[in-house]
């Protein structure tokens, strides 16, 4: 029990004590139990208060303090550094909000807010009187990161990390890195090839001896956490023998007679058993299907001694201190029929779009016939309103323009057509739509309830019977029906959360927003800090972006990762969840409620009981009411100060009225009786009131008869005209101020 | 439903806009113009129709008569897409689709054909007054009866039709039903506009302009009528005289400030040039001064002396009539007029 506690409270210049009686619940808190020191101050928060709280902390040997003043949101931090600086543990103070939660809700009844703020100061006296010093939680941290998906993301982000001296392992699902920028031909606005800046980085990371990559690896389980996660990984084989002779691997996959489904180029082709994405695709080793050469038994005997079929994958236990999750975006797949997608053949995305490109040099062919025109329908699975994809994808807008540029620079007579929502190529991206538009794309505007309609080419006839026929209602001409003929139909698909985003969410816990994109905590205070510390999400996992704002995401994933790892020790908050141990029966209650799984049976002497691992903990609290030994508590808010609070505020207080006797002031309340008497009124309205000369006025003139400062007139008008002291009466001739005045005595009313 | 023809700009800039496609269609041009009402709003959506290639529209719409072109548009347009020029460009299409013989626009879009057709022309006089033994007084009877047999002619054969043409995509293909007395009684719009570009004066500070054009039209037809119905070369008359001394002055005179406003390129109306505008305001010029210059020989004696002036002078207005005329700008003194006319009966 604290037995020494200092008290204050602010009249936030005006803000509090306008309506609060702050002078009269300093007076009465000094004949509190345990108050050695009771003040109203002006302003707790300035520098002049804090240096006298110091020294009354030092002269009084307080143990305690309270500030009765604003939110906690405000000025926690202020006044625990005070305590800090006068030696006190900061786990010794309590803020009060006396502001938010009395002065300004109930400005319309002061002696109602005053006595509210008496319950709520004893309410903190009480629970102070119960603080214990509690001290940081320290831990140490295992300075090396784990960095989950080698897309442009994921390596800049390790090759931060590795700079600043941290161990960093990179894992990768695909056997190859670069991810979705290595699927793009030409990016936008630099004009580099995916391919290359993609080699670029993996070469950069080559010179880092802590950087450690795996591909084909995907994440299995993960215990621990902040400071030391257990990570296990499973690493796929690639069935090629690794001493085997490189020119051996070559002809392997010159001679594999079996093709299978090529992911990389998005089904478009097929490619053969033994694969690199692409010829330059790194690491340099390709990698064989196994499942698909079981019957070309004749090949696989040739090469036996380059293959190594009976490869099997490899679990490894990784220790990693924190971990930055950048794992990509899926492209959104049109539903079977959706704009004729996958029923009309000349139907394609605009990935498989990009990848036609780069499989096609110098004249564009599709089915065999050579495309001389495009139509793109934007926003296809993007901005649904009925649908699971609300977002705007963000990026496909500039993505598809440059795209267009690229079509005409690269096959010269190409017509596009764009069907667009609204065009969003935010930034300096708009040069590129300006261009394109001058080069004589045309643009359309279609509206989500009359979706362009795409007719198949056999529907078509005469002249055009190859042709696509789309049905638009042109909103920019006047919703005209237009009938376009293309020869290719491309769907510009939105991005959407990786297929198997549940499964990294699941392992470490990182919740989901309603478009299955990983959250953030904030998305302007904590843009890629994740609920469970430690993890840090950076690119497209967390929602749509640019190759840049991904890249820009998971540096600022790394920044934080090697900040929280330099010292090789973390502090913690020291609000978490204490067990009893003498009372726990480890009956497992507390670990099933547990969101983070912080809660673990163990071993005290001979008992088993349950035991918190104060690194996982964020001390939410939802143990200790489902506890049925009450067995489990949370530092500073146990047991003995939430009742305290309680009894505290449940407290009679004889609360004088203020200004009762001085008859010859009091007002008759303007809404005839019922409420308040206009004497509690605070002094300013009265003074406005009495500004108020003539039948009407506007804000400057009351200000100046009544030689207060506009703004605080404006403010109190507010309040008054909300509860009836004044009302508006229209406007100046000028169409400049508001009149007001004083409302007619009605004997109905009253609030 | 309308068929996208994204070809058809390259067509329309052959008469002259090729900037249009910068459009992004905010509507700025349309907003700004004075002209346009929300009944019959201008230039976006002809600017639309011309992006989107819908010639059916574009050939039915008077709108592109209805502006006259004060540049605002152009002016205001955020993206330099010029409507402006892109309205006057479809003037010049339309006048080209309107013209049954083609003859219109194989002479926009090609300088070569035109200038083709102004040799050609200028041989046939000189074959011509060589042919008469370069007497004046046969080459004057002869100019004068040409005059007369070119009015009728071009009349009768190429602009009659022409005009009946253009009703016929205005009124007739889109199916608007004109009762037989509205032609009768929206007459006078026909008259009023034809003489007086009434409308004009609703363009912005668009007075002097307007006032310039006014004369320049009562002059250029005050001076046809002196010369071809009071014979004013041959005429003793003082009064015919001196108005046909007037009027070609006043021709020549308005004349040189439109033509020195295409070089200096100031305004935005005179900012584009196509080569039809130049012939179109230097040739009415030559033939002002010309004619001019022709009767005050004829007054100082010195006419029968100085033979060529007179050539020249007839060659200029051959080359009026045949070619300006009937295939050159000059046609839209008509179907500016009877655009007005279309449109006041199309109004419900």
């Amino acid at each position: 029990m604290k037995q020494r506690i200092g008290v204050y409270i602010c009249h936030c210049g005006g803000n509090i004590s306008d309506y609060v009686d702050v002078e009269e619940l300093g007076k009465m808190f000094h004949q509190e139990e345990n108050v050695v020191v009771s003040k109203d101050v002006m302003f707790a928060c300035a520098d002049s208060n804090q240096k006298d709280m110091v020294s009354d902390i030092q002269a009084n040997n307080l143990d305690a303090i309270v500030v009765c003043s604003c939110s906690p949101k405000l000025h926690l931090h202020t006044f625990k550094n005070v305590a800090i600086r006068a030696g006190l543990n900061p786990s010794n103070y309590v803020q009060v909000n006396i502001r938010e939660q009395c002065s300004w809700p109930h400005s319309d009844r002061p002696r109602e807010a005053t006595v509210k703020a008496a319950g709520l100061i004893r309410a903190g006296i009480n629970r102070v009187s119960y603080s214990e010093s509690l001290e940081n939680i320290e831990l140490s941290v295992k300075k090396s990161a784990l960095v989950i998906g080698a897309g442009v993301s994921g390596m800049k982000a390790a090759i931060d990390l590795a700079r600043s001296g941290n161990e960093v392992f990179l894992i990768e699902k695909d056997y190859f890195v670069g991810g979705r920028v290595a699927q793009k031909e030409i990016l936008f606005p630099t004009n580099q090839n995916g391919k290359e800046v993609v080699a670029a980085l993996y070469n950069e990371m080559k010179k880092f001896p802590n950087i450690t990559i795996f591909t084909g690896a995907t994440v299995e389980k993960v215990s621990g956490s902040l400071g030391n996660f257990n990570v296990d990984i499973k690493v796929k084989p690639r069935y090629i023998n690794p001493n085997a002779d490189k020119k051996a691997v070559k002809r392997a996959m010159d001679e594999c007679p079996v093709n299978v489904h090529d992911d990389f180029n998005l089904g478009l082709i097929e490619r053969k058993a033994i694969y690199k994405n692409y010829p330059e695709a790194l690491p340099d080793v390709p990698v064989v299907v196994a499942e698909a050469l079981k019957d070309a038994t004749d090949f696989t005997g040739k090469f036996a001694s380059t293959l190594n079929l009976n490869e099997e994958a490899q679990t490894l236990s990784l220790i990693a201190g924190s971990v930055l999750v950048t794992t990509g975006y899926d492209h959104y797949q049109p539903k079977e029929g959706e704009f004729g997608y996958k029923t009309i053949s000349n139907v394609v995305t605009l990935p498989e779009l990009n990848r036609l490109m780069e499989m096609n040099s110098g004249k564009l062919v599709y089915n065999g016939k050579k495309i001389n025109s495009v139509a793109f329908i934007y926003c296809v699975g993007s901005r649904q309103t009925k649908g699971d994809n609300k977002y705007c994808s963000r990026q496909c807008c500039t993505s598809t323009i440059h795209t267009s540029l690229q079509l005409k620079e690269k096959y010269k007579d190409i017509q596009t057509y764009h069907l667009y929502r609204d065009i969003r190529t935010y930034g300096k991206q708009e040069l590129i739509y300006a261009e394109s538009s001058k080069q004589g794309d045309l643009y359309f505007k279609y509206e989500e309830k009359e979706m362009p309609v795409v007719a198949s080419p056999s529907l078509s006839k005469g002249k055009g019977k190859d042709k696509v026929l789309i049905k638009v209602k042109d909103y920019l001409t006047a919703k005209k029906e237009m009938e376009i003929e293309a020869d290719l139909v491309v769907l510009v698909t939105g991005m959407v959360a990786r297929e198997d985003a549940t499964h990294i969410s699941e392992l470490f816990k990182i919740p989901i927003g309603r478009d299955k994109f990983f959250n953030e905590i904030h998305p302007k205070l904590k843009p890629v800090e994740t609920v469970i510390k430690g993890v840090y999400i950076g690119g497209t996992c967390q929602g749509p972006k640019n190759v840049s704002e991904s890249v820009q995401s998971s540096l600022a994933g790394a920044s934080k990762i090697t900040a929280l790892l330099k010292s090789g020790t973390v502090s913690v908050d020291p609000i978490i969840a204490r067990v009893n141990a003498d009372a726990c029966t480890w009956c497992g209650k507390c670990s099933d409620v547990c969101d983070y799984t912080a809660i673990k049976e163990v071993l005290f002497g001979n008992k088993h009981v349950a035991g918190v691992n104060k690194a996982v903990c964020t001390g939410c609290g939802i143990c200790a009411p489902v506890c049925p030994e009450n067995a489990i508590e949370i530092a500073q808010y146990t047991d003995n100060e939430i009742e305290s609070m309680i009894d505290g505020f449940m407290m009679d207080f004889d609360i004088k009225e203020k200004g009762a006797g001085e008859t010859e002031d009091v007002l008759t309340p303007p809404s005839g009786g019922g409420g308040q008497a206009m004497k509690e009124y605070p002094q300013v309205w009265r003074e406005i009131l009495a500004g108020m000369t003539d039948e009407k006025n506007t804000i400057p003139e009351i200000a100046a008869n009544s030689r207060l400062a506009s703004e605080l007139v404006t403010f109190h008008l507010m309040t008054m005209n909300k509860y009836g002291v004044v009302v508006p009466a229209g406007m100046d001739e000028k169409e400049t101020y508001y009149y007001y005045k004083q409302p007619p005595k009605s004997p109905k009313g009253g609030f | 439903m309308s068929r996208v023809n994204p070809k058809f700009a390259t067509e329309l800039s052959k008469y002259g806009s090729d900037d249009f496609n910068a459009c992004f269609n905010c509507g700025n041009c349309t907003a700004t113009c004075s002209l346009s009402t929300a009944d019959s709003s201008f230039p976006r959506e002809m600017i639309r129709y011309a992006t989107l290639g819908l010639e059916d529209d574009i050939k039915a719409s008077l709108k592109p008569w209805e502006c006259y072109y004060c540049g605002e548009c152009s002016a205001e347009c955020p993206r330099q897409a010029s409507p402006g020029e892109l309205m006057m460009s479809l003037r010049r299409y339309l006048t080209a689709q309107y013209d049954w013989t083609g003859f219109s626009g194989l002479m926009y879009k090609s300088l070569h054909v035109s200038l083709a057709a102004f040799i050609l022309t200028f041989v046939g006089v000189i074959v011509f007054v060589a042919s008469v033994g370069f007497e004046l007084e046969k080459m004057m009877h002869f100019g004068h009866l040409f005059e007369m047999i070119a009015i009728g002619t071009v009349g009768l054969l190429i602009l009659m039709p022409n005009v009946a043409r253009m009703w016929y995509f205005t009124i007739l293909k889109p199916k608007v039903k004109v009762p037989l007395m509205k032609y009768v009684k929206s007459m006078g719009e026909l008259f009023i506009h034809m003489f007086t570009q009434k409308r004009a004066l609703g363009c912005d500070d668009n007075q002097f302009r307007w006032f310039e054009h006014f004369i320049l039209v009562i002059g250029y037809l005050s001076l046809l009528f002196t010369t071809v119905v009071l014979n004013w070369f041959g005429s003793p008359y003082l009064f015919v005289i001196i108005l046909g001394y007037v009027m070609s002055a006043i021709v020549f005179v308005v004349t040189i400030d439109f033509v020195s406003s295409r070089i200096k390129q100031k305004k935005q109306v005179s900012k584009h040039s196509q080569p039809s505008d130049i012939f179109f305001v230097v040739w009415l010029f030559l033939m002002g001064l010309t004619a001019f210059m022709v009767r005050l020989f004829i007054d100082l004696d010195i006419l029968e002396t100085n033979k060529w002036l007179y050539i020249f002078h007839l060659t200029v207005l051959v080359q009026w009539a045949l070619i300006i005329v009937p295939f050159g700008k000059w046609t839209h003194f008509l179907y500016r007029s009877f655009a007005m006319y279309f449109a006041k009966l199309k109004e419900k």
